[in-house]
This record gives C-alpha cells, structure tokens and sequence, in this order.
C-alpha cells in the first residue's frame, strides 16, 4: 500500500514536471509567435531563388495579410521582374486563385495545390499561411534542449509535433529560439523522417513594438534550391491593408 | 655521451658493406637473381585503375550493385551523345542528327561489332505505344483522355485541349514539373500540328505522311531521344561486356569510340561517349596517364636535385638503379601475392621514388662526410652503412612496419596498400643496401682503373645546403626560443583541425574536364535524363508497384522507373480495357464535320496562346528552363515576356482573321486530320492483355534481369545524390521504406565511410607499432615519447592548414595517413642517432650532418608526392597537396623543434635517453 501511495506520488510529479515542461515549451513558442501573428500585415519584399547557386531573377512582392473570421486571407502581388509584373495570388483560407499579368486571367487552384511550391520558391503556400496563426496553432510542442546553441548564440531547441486533425501540417519540426529575446532562429522541417528543408531567420529590427526578421532563408534539402526574403518595408495593423482586397474581383483588376 | 659500443646491426651492416664494394659483381649478381625472379611476378600484375574496382567487396551494397550489374546488362550502356556542329537552323540540325543517328545505328550493328554489341537503340519502338497506349495509361488519364478526343473535329478538339490545360496545369508548377518531359514533347507535337494547319489553311496539298507525322509527335512525342531544342540526340549501345569485365572494356570501348568518332565527323555531327563503362574506362586512361607524368616529373625531378647536391653524374645511376630494381621487387612481389594495382597502389610506385632514393641520399652523404674526413674507399663504404645503415633500416622498419599494419583494414584496397607499400619499403631498402656499395665498387674500379686521384673525386662530392649548419648552431645557442616557437605555431595550426572536414561527394575526387562526366552533366540539363539513380531489384512485380508508389511520394524522390509502367497488374489491366473500349465506342462513332467555325477556332486558338503563357509563366518561376524556352519559343516571348518573334500561332490567326478562304483549307485539313486521328485512338484502345514479350526489348532488358527472374526498380533524386548532404535525406528518406536499395552512390558513400574508419584505425595502429619498434630501437621509453612529439605536433598542423585552406580528407588521402606516421618518423630517428652518437653540446655537429641529408630526402619524397599536384584527377592531386604539406611539416618540426627538445631535456633538465644495456654497463 505504501509503495504504491510513493509510486502515485512519483508519477504525479513526473507528469507535473513534464506539465510545467511542455508549458514551459508553449509559452517560448507563443513568444517567439508573437511578432507574426496580427491582423492587417503590409509588406514588400524581394524573393531570390537559388538553383544550383545560381540566382534567378530576384522576386519584388506586396504582400497584404489579415485575419478575419479566423480565415488567413493574404494577396501577394509581384512587382518584379518584367515578366512577372502584375502577376497575383490571393488566398483565403484553403481556396487560392491566382492572377496572371500576362493573359489577364484569375484561375482558382485545387485545395491540394497549398502544399505546393509558392510561386516557384521553397516556400509552400502552407508555410506562409502558418506564420500568420503562429506555429503553436497546428502543433504540439516539447522541449528537446535548453541549452542549444544556434550560431553561437544560446537557444532553446523545441520540437513540433501535429495536432491530432490539424492539415497541411509537417511529419515533425524542431524550432531554435533565441533565449535573450525569443527570436526564431532557425526551424527543420522534417518528412519520412529527414530533414527536408530549413528556414533560417535574421535581421531582426523593432517595428511597432515587435521585433521582426527582415530576412530570412528557406533552404531545400532535397533540391538544389534556397529562396531568401528581404523584407524591406512591414507595417502592423496597416491602414493599406483593406477588406476589400482579399476578393476575386479586386484579384481581375490588378495590374 | 658518445656511444662507442658496435651493435650487431651495425658489425653485419659494415661487414656487408665491405663485401659488397669489393665484390661488387658477386653483389650485383644476387640482385639480377632476385630481379629474375621478381619478373615473374611483375608479369602476372593487371592494372585496375578505376574507383569501382576500389569498392569494398564485403560491403552489401556492392555486392548488390554487382549483382545488377551482372544481371541487368543494359546497367552498362554506352550513351552516345551526338551534337549537329550547324545549329544556325534549328529544323535542318534535328535533320542532320536524326540522320546520324539512323547512319550509326546501322553502321555499329554491322558484323565487326557483334562480338562487343547486343543492341543498338537510336529510337523508341514506338509501336508498342501505338498499339497499346491506353492500356498503359492509368484510369484516371484514360479518363483525362476521354475527355480531350471527346470530339476530334477542331474547334472541340482545341476547346478540350485547353480545358485539359486549365484543368491539369494552370497555376500548378508542380504539376507542370512532374509531367515536364510529356509535356514538352506534346508542345513540340502541337507545334508540328499547327504548322500543318497553317500550311493547309493557305490552300497547300497536305499529305497524310505529313499530317500522321505531326499527330504521331502530339501523342507519343519523338521517336528519337532528342533534346529540348532537337539539336542533339543519343544513342544507347548496349555490349557484350559489363562493368565487371575491366579488361575487355578497357581496350574494347576506345575501339567504339574511335568509329564513331571519326564516322560522325562526316555526319554534320559531334561525338561524345558516356556511360559507366566510359567513365570506368576514362578513369583508367586519366588515372594511368597520370601516373605516367607524375613518374616522369618525380624521376627528373629527384635526378636533378641528385646532381645539384651531389656534383657527382654518376649519384643519379648509383641511387637510380637500386631505386627502380627496388621498384620492380615491389611490383614483382604485389604480382605473386594480389595480382593487381589499384589506383592507390600504382600511385604508390610514385611515392616509392621519392621514398627509395633517401636511403642512398643518407647512405651516400654518410660515404661522402667519411671521405672528407680521409678515410679510404672501402672504410668509407662500410662506415657508411654501420653509421647511416642502421639509421635507415630503422627508418625503413618503422615505416615498413607503419604501412603494414594498414592490413589490419576492413577494406581489400586499404589492405592491399598496407601491403605492396610494407614491402615496398622493405624491397628499396633491400636494393640500396645490395646495391649502392656494389655499384660504388663498381665505380671505383672504373675510376681507379682510369688513374683518377682521389682529391678530384672528394671535391666534386661536397654536398650543398650550407645554410643548415647555421640552423644548427642557432638552435645548440637558443634551444628554448625555438622549441617554444614551433610549439606556438604548431597549437596555433591545432586549434583550427577539429574543422578539416571530410569530402563526401566522390564526383569532386574525379578529374576534371572528362568528356564522359561533362557529358552525364549534359545528358541531365539538355535531356532531362536521371543523375545516378539508387536501385532496388525484387521477384514480385507486385510488390515492386506498391513499394514503387510510396517511394514516388517521398520528397526527395523525382520519379521512380520500372517495369511496372510498362506491364500493368491483371487488376490494372482489366481496368483499363473496361475504360478503353467505352473510349473506342466514343471514338469509332465519329466523323469529320463539313464545316469549321473560324470564329470559334480563333478564340480556342488564342485560349491556347494564354494558356501556353501561363505555363511559360509558371515555368519561369519554377526554374523549369527546358519547358521555359520551349513554351518561349512557341509564343515568340523572350525572357521577360515581350513579344519578340511571330509564331506559328500567330501567322494562323492571322491568316484565318484576314482570309475567308482559309475556310476551305481548314475544312480540308479537317477531313484528312479526323480520320488519322480517329484511326489512331482506335489503335490506342486496343484491349489486348499486354505480356511481358510485347515490351520493346530496350526497355524489357533494362528492368528485367538476364535470366528473367528479377525486376529491377531505380529511383530518381531530385538532386545530384553525389552531394553528401543531399545523399543523407535521400538515403534516409528511402530508408524509411525499403532497405533494399543501392547503387553506385551508396557503394562509393560506404568506401568513403570504410576508407574513413580504415585511416583512422590503421594510424592508430601505426602509432602503437611504431612506438614499440622505437623502444626496442633506442631501449629508452624516454626518448621513444619524445620521438613522437613532432610527429604529432605535423599532423596537428596539418590539420590545421587543412582545415583554414579548405582542403578535405578524402578516401584516397586519408587512407595515407598511416603512410605519413611511417615516413614522417623517419626524420626524427635519423636525428636520435646522431645525436646518440654525437654525444651532448654537439646538437650543431648532429644538425650539420643529419640536416643535410634529412633536408635533402625531404624534398624528395615532397617531389614524390607532389609530382601527383599536376594530375587532372582531382583525387591525386589532392593528395599530392595533403602528402606534400605534411612532409614539410614533418621537416620542419625534426630539424627546428626535435633537436631543441632534445638540448632542454637532456642538457638543461638532466633527462637520461641513453639505452637500457648502455646504461647498465656505464654502472
């Protein structure tokens, strides 16, 4: 009887400590989430693709994002180069539709296409709809390492794990956050059990409070292929982002 | 200190020496015996110069890479890669090289060949597809089909073709990616079929060759393996011989190469041979031809230094000749016992240059320094050997013994190093010893015989390298400040060697510049074609589908290739006949319309220009260059999407919107399109069960083993599986699935990994003989640790400078790094003695007299090494880098950090090195 009272005992606390552990992971990532998640994200940024080292014409994009009736709707619409100029993707929720510069047409896309490569770069489409919700929507986290180090610089080392029911979602990944200030730093994503690909951050800068990477690097590990984003303007709760963009007909009239 | 006690090494050593000078043809009788006989056995040596016959044979995954090799004998294709030199016009170039490739088909299935050629394939059997297309198609693309041809009068033709478009591609690059290859060639068939339309719509007879060609190209593409541009083609012979008959590839490829060669010159087109058997045969030219030049360079290199030195013409062929005899011992003796060299081995026989000739470097400056000191001919002679004799067999036993322990190795390639470099060591020191004394005998005799006066001979042999003394002297007045100096440094270097990294991708160790690796490079960008693919065989084709689906998801995967596509499953089959015949019904109940509707056409026409920019769109921001150009070239856009050329599609519309006339060409284009294209759908949906005989016999045998009991399956990355980054997500990711793959890839990642584990076992190995043979050599624990200090402090520097100039170990350098303990010791020991002999306060005298010789075999054995630097294999060459460094190093340490060591710790603190015998006797 004594025995399995200590027994008892011990696994209450063990499952506390792993209680107040995995808190503990939350509260990091929640965070390190914050900068991102908002309503009303206005940014241009210029997107270069690296195949085989070799960089193909760099991307200059308007990005609109909102949050409404818990639905990400985001526009992006290229400025550059020539080619794609006017070109735009307007996504909301799981619908996506996209406007080409060059027929002046909008064709909506199948649902499954949000996996996809996001305009040819190592982004899927997924990946950008995650940042706007925080990665602590869509999954579970655990603490793997306290003490890690990224680049020098002191860490926390979490794994990320899908919620039960939760889409789009990757096999595992493993987030570094930065302990000083709880920046993202890097996370793997991981599929059939490798690291697929890597998204590396920096640049942070404080804008409206938040602190926010105005570069960051996705790195294919299973192509020869990197896409680094340079943001060189964001705005939070931005005024030039308007309800009325995120619709296909705003979508046809772009130019 | 100075010990004056005669060891038995030293009295048989000066006992030879003496016997050998004066009977100097006795002496050179017992080395043409043992030359006679090593003849023998250099006689029966095969040269395997390839990094395949380096694989480790135990390993899994090469004997599973064997085994496909063997069985699957298309595995070893020969790949021609044919090129038109005139590409100003883009249709006459695909006229030239399809013509060349029709030519040289012809020519290497002639008579002269069969004994090398099974089959030569410059073309698809297109029938198979023809007959069976549907039954190939799975249900869902019969249905996609179904849905195109639902009527194949133009305008409704046109109008599906472009809902299939938006459908399958509009804004899905991946879609577009995975399909890329098909979708080509379909804008390459549509391209054909509007440019007959053209023609017939402005009143022009059209054939129905001309028509059947152009739907022929729209549905099953070229019959030819074109490129994107159709400049260029291939072809794929397929020998009589595999990977694994070395020495019929070797000689028999060149033949291939030179015929087709010379006969594409008079084609209109350029030549190139790739292939495995290419690359194997090209590795044995490059790694051959080499060691050809390295020979060259290290001989005339250690020749003019020998002369420089020496000022004597005849020290070249007193050193040289035992030098080479000690070479052909080696080679006589890897004869009998291995029977082949490898490429490490044969670079060896370079190495064993610059090795053999320092024992007559220090035999021959020990006779040189006993002659200025006035002593007779053949005193000198034997003082030469007691002194430096048993300096180098010391040197040669710790370096003998350092290699041999290499046998201890997992892999055959490692061992057999351990070996032929054990005894070639042995085999040079055997040969100076019989022989230096036996042709300075000779000589002398000659020189005596002509009444040349000994005071000419002695001055001509005063060695150079003056400065060395002066070291000497620095180093007896500041021993402190030097070995703290060289300390400093060699930390210094030490503290960046945790980063020497080591190279995984083994395509970086080949030469640079082979025709047939640039042209596997071209066959990827230009033909879209597989990198090295990873291989998985299995009896059940079954279960080679299931297994073939998962793996096709993993995203490190591009395709998956088999038999499978090509021989449905009964289930699959009986599927598919039920949807073809409800095709053939649709399809059979049609018929040319009388009229067509301009309007209508014109706007399909121009549905089908927006959605060929699109793609285009798509497949700029994908990267998917091929199809970019392609679609470029069809809408007349350049990069930036400017129109920029007028176009088929332009020139029809056009033509339609300004010509009412154009109605009666189109309508007869129609009549004649319909039924060609009727006839062939209705050939498509032939329901006949498909056997594994009906499969054209090029692509049956590339998947089907020799004796039709194995499938084999290969697996497409998406990126080069060379990279070893890239390599690790790939092999992990189809790890998860199967554990049955394999492949070059994993052969080669499993040598770099054995070769790896080897080196560092075998210098670990290296380090303990050598530390044992030191004590039983000086009979002093003391002084045997001490003799380690520089070795250990070359090594950590040379990590260091490895590490900060981004040089990578790689399989064939760090294998040599058990060889580097052996040589890299020598220096020290030769220093040990001396001063043993020398006695304390004569650290100057020790340096003068060792420093010179020391110096001078230094640099011999750099030219040794380094005579690899100029290789165009890029594997030589880095280990002519790595060897080359560390034999600096090894010098510099020996003669500016040892000799201060050994003044602070026995002059200034007292430390006894003298031997245990010694010092018992001194009591």
């Amino acid at each position: 009887m004594k025995r399995s009272r200590i027994l008892t005992a011990l696994l209450i606390v063990i499952g506390s400590a792993q209680m107040v552990q995995a808190e503990d992971a939350l509260d990091i990532v929640r965070k390190a989430d914050a900068p991102f998640i908002g309503s009303k994200i206005y940014s241009i940024s210029e997107m270069t693709v690296y195949r085989s080292g070799k960089a193909r014409p760099t991307m200059e994009v308007e990005s609109f994002t909102m949050d409404k009736n818990d639905k990400d709707h985001s526009l992006t619409i290229y400025k550059k180069p020539a080619r794609m100029k006017g070109t735009a993707y307007l996504m909301i929720g799981d619908d996506l539709w996209v406007k080409f510069a060059s027929t002046g047409r909008t064709r909506k896309l199948s649902s499954s296409a949000k996996k996809n490569s996001a305009g040819g770069t190592d982004f899927s489409y997924n990946d950008m709809g995650e940042s706007s919700k925080g990665m602590s929507a869509k999954y579970n986290v655990t603490m793997e390492n306290r003490n890690a180090r990224f680049d020098g610089e002191k860490c926390y080392e979490i794994s990320f794990s899908p919620k039960p029911g939760s889409e789009g979602t990757y096999e595992k990944l493993v987030a570094y956050i930065s302990k000083e200030n709880y920046h993202y730093l890097k996370i793997d994503y991981f599929e059939a059990g490798a690291n697929i690909k890597t998204l590396t951050f920096s640049d942070y800068r404080t804008v409206g409070g938040r602190d926010y990477p105005f570069q960051y690097v996705m790195e294919s590990h299973t192509k020869p292929s990197k896409t680094e984003v340079v943001t060189s303007k964001v705005e939070f709760n931005s005024l030039k982002v308007q309800e009325r963009y995120f619709n296909t007909s705003y979508l046809e009239k772009i130019k | 200190m100075e010990i004056n006690e005669e060891s038995l090494r030293m009295k048989f050593l000066g006992k030879w020496g003496r016997w050998a000078c004066v009977h100097w043809a006795k002496a050179l009788l017992i080395a043409l015996g043992i030359t006679l006989i090593m003849g023998i056995g250099a006689s029966r040596l095969k040269m395997e110069m390839t990094f395949y016959s380096m694989m480790p044979k135990g390993s899994p995954q090469v004997r599973d890479m064997k085994k496909i090799i063997e069985n699957f004998p298309a595995a070893s294709s020969i790949v021609v890669v044919l090129e038109a030199k005139d590409k100003s016009d883009r249709a006459l170039a695909e006229i030239t090289v399809k013509k060349a490739v029709d030519i040289l088909s012809m020519e290497l299935l002639k008579a002269e060949f069969s004994e090398h050629i099974i089959r030569v394939q410059g073309k698809l059997d297109l029938n198979f597809f023809k007959d069976h297309g549907l039954m190939l198609s799975k249900a869902e693309d019969i249905e996609r089909i179904r849905r195109i041809y639902s009527d194949i009068n133009l305008v409704p033709l046109f109008s599906h073709l472009n809902d299939d478009f938006e459908r399958e591609y509009s804004g899905d690059e991946e879609k577009l990616s995975e399909d890329e290859e098909i979708a080509i060639a379909q804008f390459e068939g549509l391209e054909k079929i509007l440019k007959v339309m053209e023609r017939s719509a402005s009143g022009e007879e059209i054939s129905a060759e001309e028509a059947s060609a152009a739907i022929d190209r729209f549905l099953f593409g070229s019959a030819y393996f074109l490129n994107r541009d159709s400049t260029m083609a291939l072809i794929f012979i397929q020998p009589t011989f595999t990977m694994n008959d070395m020495d019929v590839y070797v000689s028999t490829v060149p033949l291939i190469e030179k015929v087709i060669k010379e006969r594409a010159e008079t084609l209109g087109v350029s030549a190139g041979l790739t292939g495995i058997l290419v690359v194997g045969k090209d590795e044995m030219v490059t790694s051959e031809q080499g060691l050809a030049l390295s020979m060259l360079i290290a001989a005339s290199l250690i020749l003019l230094l020998l002369i420089f030195s020496f000022r004597m013409y005849s020290v070249p062929l007193i050193s040289g000749i035992p030098l080479f005899v000690g070479i052909l011992w080696t080679i006589g003796l890897a004869g009998f016992v291995i029977r082949r060299l490898n490429i490490m081995t044969a670079m060896y026989m370079v190495v064993l240059l610059g090795l053999g000739i320092d024992y007559a470097i220090h035999l021959l400056t020990c006779f040189v320094q006993e002659r200025d000191e006035g002593n007779d001919f053949v005193s000198a002679v034997r003082n030469s050997l007691r002194k430096s004799g048993t300096a180098v067999l010391t040197g040669a036993l710790t370096t003998a013994v350092a290699f041999f322990v290499l046998v201890i190795a997992r892999s055959e390639v490692v061992r057999e190093l351990g070996f032929v470099a054990g005894f070639g060591i042995l085999s040079e020191f055997l040969a100076m010893i019989i022989l230096v004394p036996a042709l300075l005998g000779f000589r002398n005799y000659r020189l005596s015989k002509k009444g040349k006066a000994e005071s000419k001979l002695l001055k001509k042999l005063t060695p150079g390298f003056r400065i060395i003394p002066s070291i000497g002297v620095k180093i007896k007045n500041y021993p402190a400040f030097c070995a703290l100096m060289m300390l400093a440094v060699g930390m210094l270097l030490a503290s960046q060697a945790g980063k020497v990294e080591i190279e995984g991708n083994m395509m970086n160790m080949e030469a640079k510049g082979l025709e047939s690796i640039e042209l596997q490079d071209r066959m990827v960008e230009e033909f879209g074609m597989a990198p090295d693919v990873m291989s998985i065989t299995m009896m059940d084709l079954d279960e080679m589908r299931s297994l073939g689906k998962r793996i096709k998801k993993l995203a490190s995967v591009k395709a998956v290739e088999s038999l499978t596509p090509y021989y449905p499953s009964v289930e699959e089959q009986s599927e598919r006949a039920g949807l073809a015949e409800k095709f053939e019904a649709q399809v059979a109940s049609q018929k040319p319309k009388g009229s067509v509707d301009r309007e209508s056409l014109i706007e399909e026409i121009y549905r089908l220009e927006d959605n060929l920019l699109e793609m285009s769109d798509l497949a700029f921001m994908a990267g998917m260059d091929r199809m970019f150009r392609k679609l470029n070239i069809l809408t007349g856009r350049n990069e930036e999407g400017e129109k920029v050329a007028e176009t088929v599609i332009d020139r029809l519309i056009a033509s339609i919107k300004e010509n009412p006339e154009t109605a009666a060409g189109l309508i007869n284009f129609q009549k004649a399109f319909v039924p060609l294209l009727k006839e062939k759908l209705i050939n498509m949906a032939n329901t006949e069960e498909i056997s594994l005989d009906m499969i054209p016999p090029f692509i049956r045998d590339s998947y089907r083993s020799k004796d039709g009991k194995d499938f084999l399956m290969n697996v497409i990355p998406t990126q080069n599986p060379w990279d070893e980054e890239y390599r690790k997500v790939f092999t992990g990711q189809l790890e998860t699935i199967t554990d049955k793959a394999t492949g070059m890839v994993l052969a080669a990642n499993q040598m770099i990994e054995i070769a790896s584990q080897d080196g560092i076992k075998a210098a670990i190995a290296a380090l303990i003989s050598i530390f044992i043979l030191l004590i039983i050599d000086f009979r002093n624990i003391k002084l045997s640790i001490v003799t380690l200090f520089p070795l250990l402090l070359s090594f950590a520097s040379l990590f260091g400078i490895m590490a900060l100039a981004h040089i990578k170990f790689d399989f064939i350098n760090i294998i040599a790094v058990p060889l580097l303990i052996g040589i890299g010791i020598d220096d020290v020991v030769h220093f040990n003695h001396r001063y043993l002999l020398e006695g304390k306060g004569n650290m100057d005298r020790v340096v003068a007299k060792i420093g010179r010789a020391v110096l001078l075999t230094t640099i011999t054995t750099i030219i040794g090494f380094g005579s690899f630097i100029p290789s165009i294999m890029r594997a030589m060459r880095s280990t002519g880098i790595v060897l080359s460094i560390a034999m600096a190093l090894a010098f510099l340490y020996s003669i500016l950090f040892h000799p201060a060591v050994l003044i602070i710790l026995t002059e200034k603190l007292g430390l006894n090195i003298k031997p245990w015998n010694f010092k018992r006797r001194e009591k």
